[in-house]
């Protein structure tokens, strides 16, 4: 599924509009994105902008009213479950703004879980989950329950699992929302590592600070990209 | 008490407000104490309540205990050698029953009597309703005088009291009626009428003298124990005068014992220990009830976590907070109680009227203030039971967290619903264990052969007064009924014999083949007596294995013959029995051999049996067995007609098919079989709705969870195995508990079951599947919600 000629996003556009009784609200109104291999995408914008819907479309955790998505050249829209499912767990890891651990698994489980579902063998998901907490620093804390964490901990198993299936792309829905700022620029100097190892990251962030971090930054309004620049990166 | 009723009004408050789960709790505690309570009445009348006689646990049944172990009737002879040296029995009475003819009054009636010895109603200590009842002291034997039962006082006489003192035929002897007792004196059976004996021991039913001869056996007696004296003193003393007795007459007495046994206790001995198992089997689906409302309780509990906390952080005990909970619990328990009432008034109706009719003392069984009780103490019991651990897990917020969400992402609270729901299953495992052996046994009860044909075969009691037939008139009355029925085509395969099976009626006698050696007294084979007519093999459906039927010409003067069972062959040392004699008290010779046939009932294989013509051996409590197609109805008018060409006034009795008769002989089976299963029907449904609940509210618990899962890659089925794995694994320690408790259990079934043992694998795996099917079955809804929950909208409500 890698093919270097081609991005390994792109967004055609892509519209969400969400129906309620008597309301047609459009949280995303043509969204046209392309996102390299390797490339660190930083997509901020006010509250309500679509900056999370357009995370979820991305991930596959949602689908577009209209629109094409590719995903390293197959289209992916329009996916069955179980084919959605494959899709996120083998390209894609997520990095919640909440983290999302599982409090009845240990550290350790919750990074395995990714590769359990993937049907890895279990000497192979010992080694990537290991390497994975070795890779955050958090190796010494793999039996502990993610309540007897600290948030930022917390996060680095969080980043952990996303990055243990090696999948083609990173998504962080504000990464660092739930963190202090200490704990906050430590989980972005891991992202920022991530990236310089290779990783390709789409981060929606609405703190400007955080996504000056990113090669190129996407500003969202009313559902539309209206500003697109290239960022410094470290 | 401010807090207290304050507690109470918010209870009521906050149970409105959640109605679903109000309705559901009221809804399975009314089912599960309304059960309970109904057979709790049940228990209570018939086992736990005292005889409704003065001091009635003094009264005693007296028993006589043969060589072989069985009990026995009394002999006059041995009546009048106890009640001489019983000096701790204050009175001793002796009765058996008749069926009277009441006659001097209009149309005549046939009721059940009871003649009595004069010490009857000294033993049975209670007033009367009218009149006055006869004693030893005041009515000496030979007085004809009869007490009557309500029933027959209001129908009979208009409920008049003008019936004290009036005279009445009773089997055709003048009799002055003295006295009512009310509707409660039913003792024993179902009687109508208490006639004061002619002797100082209930007449003989049979031709013989039966005054001297201590093998005579055929009345009941029962005493009352001194008021001085315990009742093991009265019951060692008769121990030692049934000692002395064996020992003075060895003849006849030799190993047979005498005892006196509680009459409450020898009523109910048979049905005791099923009553209690049903009282325990209820009691687990009480218990599964609590185990539900508890669940939902932990659920209610951690929806209510962020409620809790702001009581907690306004400055509310654990106390205060468990106070609350349980005053809810109670109230709860207290509306589920008064529901539950109304279930058991329902369910008592029903159990009563599915109840075989031979369950003693069933007519006292009542919801009154005894019940009641027990309902109030099982409410308060079941609030705190259900009502304790929820509170105590709910009344421990953890506070921080429960402010911030509510509790809505918790997942380590399911530890005490997983217990309930383990404790539900393994319950419901053993309820449906004893269930299926009891069916099984049942069914297996109802597949035997009773050795001849059920179909088509309809039987007409004919019981024939002793004052008015004597031994030669009973013998030409059921000839001349007989002769009657053949000669009318529609009753042309008729005979007449005694007993009917499984009717009760029985008549023994020792068996010894003449030429063969003698048994000691407790080996000494004992032949059920048959009084037959020629043509019952045929009507039966019995065989003719070798020898010859009964013929016409087997008349009274005729040579005794007998025919004898395949049970009594190896009686015979070998020898072919036909052309043998047996000595029955005077020596028959065999002249045929019929197939074995059950006479007791269906579980009690056959014993040796002798069957001699009714010409030879006539007793007035023979009746007509008709093979036809045509309706009992038809039957029965055809008998009535043949009856009453010979004696108008002779009513004839109950007219049965042999079918019907089977049925009412395993109406006990049925019925706890019946009640078990329906138990273990709402068990399995309870238990369904414990595993639904646990496994919905556990879904809904973790749907956060669930999101994480999917966005992380998990496919929709992965999720729906997850969630049915939870349910399973907690179905599956269930049902190993239950197992093992079900091999315990089950051992108090073991005396009621029949050809089944109580630890059939079969019937234990079956029934393990059963139940983890039906845990499947009820985490499979939830599972389908979670294999549809968005992780989007998931992942956002986190």
């Amino acid at each position: 599924m890698n093919a270097s000629a081609q991005p390994l996003i792109r967004l055609d556009g892509i519209k969400k509009v969400f129906y309620t009784d008597e309301v047609e609200t459009h949280a995303l109104a043509g969204i046209h994105l392309e996102i390299q291999q390797g490339e660190y995408v930083a997509i901020a914008g006010p509250s309500g902008c679509g900056k999370s819907t357009l995370l979820a479309i991305l991930g596959l955790l949602d689908t577009a009213t209209e629109g094409t998505y590719t995903l390293n050249g197959n289209e992916v829209a329009n996916l069955s479950l179980s084919q959605r499912a494959r899709v996120r767990n083998r390209e894609i890891g997520f990095i919640f703004q909440s983290f999302n651990l599982i409090g009845d698994l240990t550290v350790f489980e919750n990074v395995e879980l990714p590769l359990i579902y993937r049907g890895m063998k279990a000497a192979e998901r010992r080694e990537r989950a290991n390497a994975a907490l070795e890779r955050v620093g958090m190796a010494h804390r793999a039996k502990h329950l993610p309540s007897q964490l600290s948030g930022g901990q917390q996060q680095r198993v969080a980043v952990a699992r996303a990055v243990g299936g090696q999948p083609s792309i990173l998504l962080a829905d504000e990464p660092t929302g739930n963190l202090d700022s200490k704990n906050g620029e430590a989980v972005m100097d891991l992202l920022r590592e991530l990236h310089r190892g290779g990783a390709t990251i789409c981060m929606v962030t609405h703190d400007p600070r955080y996504a000056a971090h990113a090669d190129r930054g996407v500003h969202l309004f009313d559902g539309r990209v209206v500003e697109e620049n290239v960022g410094a990166t470290a | 008490m401010n807090a207290i009723a304050r507690d109470v009004r918010y209870a009521f408050r906050s149970l409105l407000k959640a109605k679903g789960f109000t309705l559901v709790a009221l809804v399975t505690l009314a089912l599960g104490i309304g059960g309970t309570t109904a057979i709790f009445s049940i228990v209570d009348g018939v086992v736990l309540r005292p005889l409704p006689y003065n001091d009635s646990q003094r009264i005693l049944r007296l028993v006589r205990i043969s060589a072989r172990g069985e009990e026995a009737s009394f002999s006059a002879a041995d009546y009048r050698d106890l009640k001489k040296d019983a000096t701790n029995l204050s009175s001793v009475a002796g009765y058996r029953s008749d069926i009277v003819d009441l006659t001097g009054r209009g149309e005549p009636v046939r009721i059940i009597g009871m003649q009595t010895t004069a010490g009857f109603f000294d033993v049975f200590d209670a007033p009367p309703l009218r009149g006055r009842t006869y004693h030893e002291a005041t009515d000496k034997p030979g007085a004809a005088v009869a007490v009557i039962g309500e029933a027959i006082w209001r129908q009979q006489f208009g409920g008049a009291d003008s019936v004290i003192g009036s005279q009445v035929r009773l089997n055709g002897t003048p009799t002055e009626i003295i006295g009512v007792v009310p509707e409660w004196f039913r003792h024993p059976g179902k009687s109508d009428a208490w006639m004061l004996s002619p002797l100082d021991v209930p007449t003989s039913p049979f031709s013989l003298d039966a005054s001297g001869n201590r093998e005579v056996q055929y009345f009941t007696a029962v005493a009352r124990v001194d008021r001085r004296k315990s009742l093991v003193e009265a019951r060692e003393q008769l121990k030692s005068i049934g000692a002395r007795l064996a020992d003075e007459f060895a003849k006849t007495n030799a190993g047979e014992a005498l005892d006196g046994r509680p009459l409450a206790d020898s009523m109910v001995a048979d049905v005791r220990t099923a009553l209690f198992v049903l009282m325990g089997a209820v009691g687990f689906v009480l218990l599964i009830a609590c185990a539900n409302v508890a669940g939902l309780l932990v659920a209610r509990g951690a929806s209510r976590r962020r409620e809790l906390a702001v009581r907690t952080a306004l400055g509310a005990g654990r106390g205060r907070l468990m106070q609350q909970l349980l005053t809810e619990s109670l109230v709860l328990a207290a509306a589920g109680g008064a529901l539950g009432l109304l279930v058991a008034n329902w369910a008592l109706d029903l159990l009563v009227s599915v109840a075989p009719e031979n369950l003693p003392r069933l007519d006292e069984v009542a919801l009154d203030w005894r019940v009641a009780l027990f309902t109030f103490a099982a409410t308060i019991v079941v609030g705190v039971l259900f009502g304790l651990t929820p509170a105590m897990q709910a009344s421990r917020p953890e506070l921080n967290a429960d402010l911030k969400d509510g509790g809505r992402t918790g997942t380590a609270r399911t530890g005490a619903r997983n217990v309930m729901v383990v404790a539900q299953v393994a319950l419901a495992l053993v309820l449906l264990i004893g269930a299926g052996l009891m069916l099984t046994s049942f069914s297996r009860l109802r597949a035997v052969d009773p050795g001849f044909r059920t179909t088509e075969l309809i039987t007409v009691e004919l019981m024939l007064p002793l004052a008015r037939y004597d031994e030669s008139a009973q013998r030409r009355f059921y000839m001349g009924v007989l002769e009657r029925l053949q000669a009318n085509p529609l009753t042309a395969q008729s005979a007449m014999l005694f007993p009917f099976p499984f009717g009760g009626g029985n008549a023994q006698a020792g068996f010894q083949v003449i030429g063969q050696p003698e048994k000691p007294p407790a080996e000494k084979t004992v032949a059920e007596l048959n009084s037959i007519s020629p043509g019952y093999l045929q009507t039966a459906g019995l065989r003719l294995i070798a020898g010859r039927d009964f013929a016409a010409t087997d008349g009274p003067d005729s040579p005794p013959v007998a025919l004898v069972n395949e049970a009594a062959l190896k009686e015979f040392g070998g020898k072919n029995p036909i052309g043998e004699q047996v000595d029955l008290g005077s020596p028959v010779t065999v002249v045929g051999i019929v197939s074995d046939a059950r006479r007791r009932s269906l579980d009690a294989p056959p014993r040796p049996a002798v069957y001699l013509p009714y010409s030879q051996f006539v007793l007035p409590y023979m009746g007509a067995m008709v093979r036809t197609d045509k309706s009992a109805a038809a039957t029965a008018s055809a008998v009535k007609a043949a009856v009453a060409q010979l004696d108008p006034d002779l009513p004839v009795g109950d007219v049965k098919s042999i079918e019907q008769i089977i049925d009412e002989s395993t109406g006990q089976p049925r019925f706890r079989s019946f009640l078990i299963t329906s138990f273990a029907i709402l068990a399995l449904l309870l238990a369904a709705v414990g595993v639904y609940g646990l496994i919905s509210f556990t879904v809904t618990q973790r749907i956060p969870e669930i999101g994480v899962r999917l966005a992380l890659g998990a496919n929709p089925w992965q999720v729906f195995s997850l969630v049915i794995g939870q349910g399973l694994r907690l179905a599956v320690m269930g049902v190993v508990l239950g197992l093992g408790a079900a091999v315990l259990a089950t051992r108090l079934l073991r005396g009621m079951l029949f050809n089944t043992s109580a630890t059939d694998p079969l019937i234990y795996a079956s029934l393990a599947l059963l139940l983890l099917t039906m845990a499947g079955v009820a985490c499979y809804v939830p599972a389908r919600r979670a294999m549809r929950v968005d992780p989007m909208r998931a992942l956002r409500s986190e």
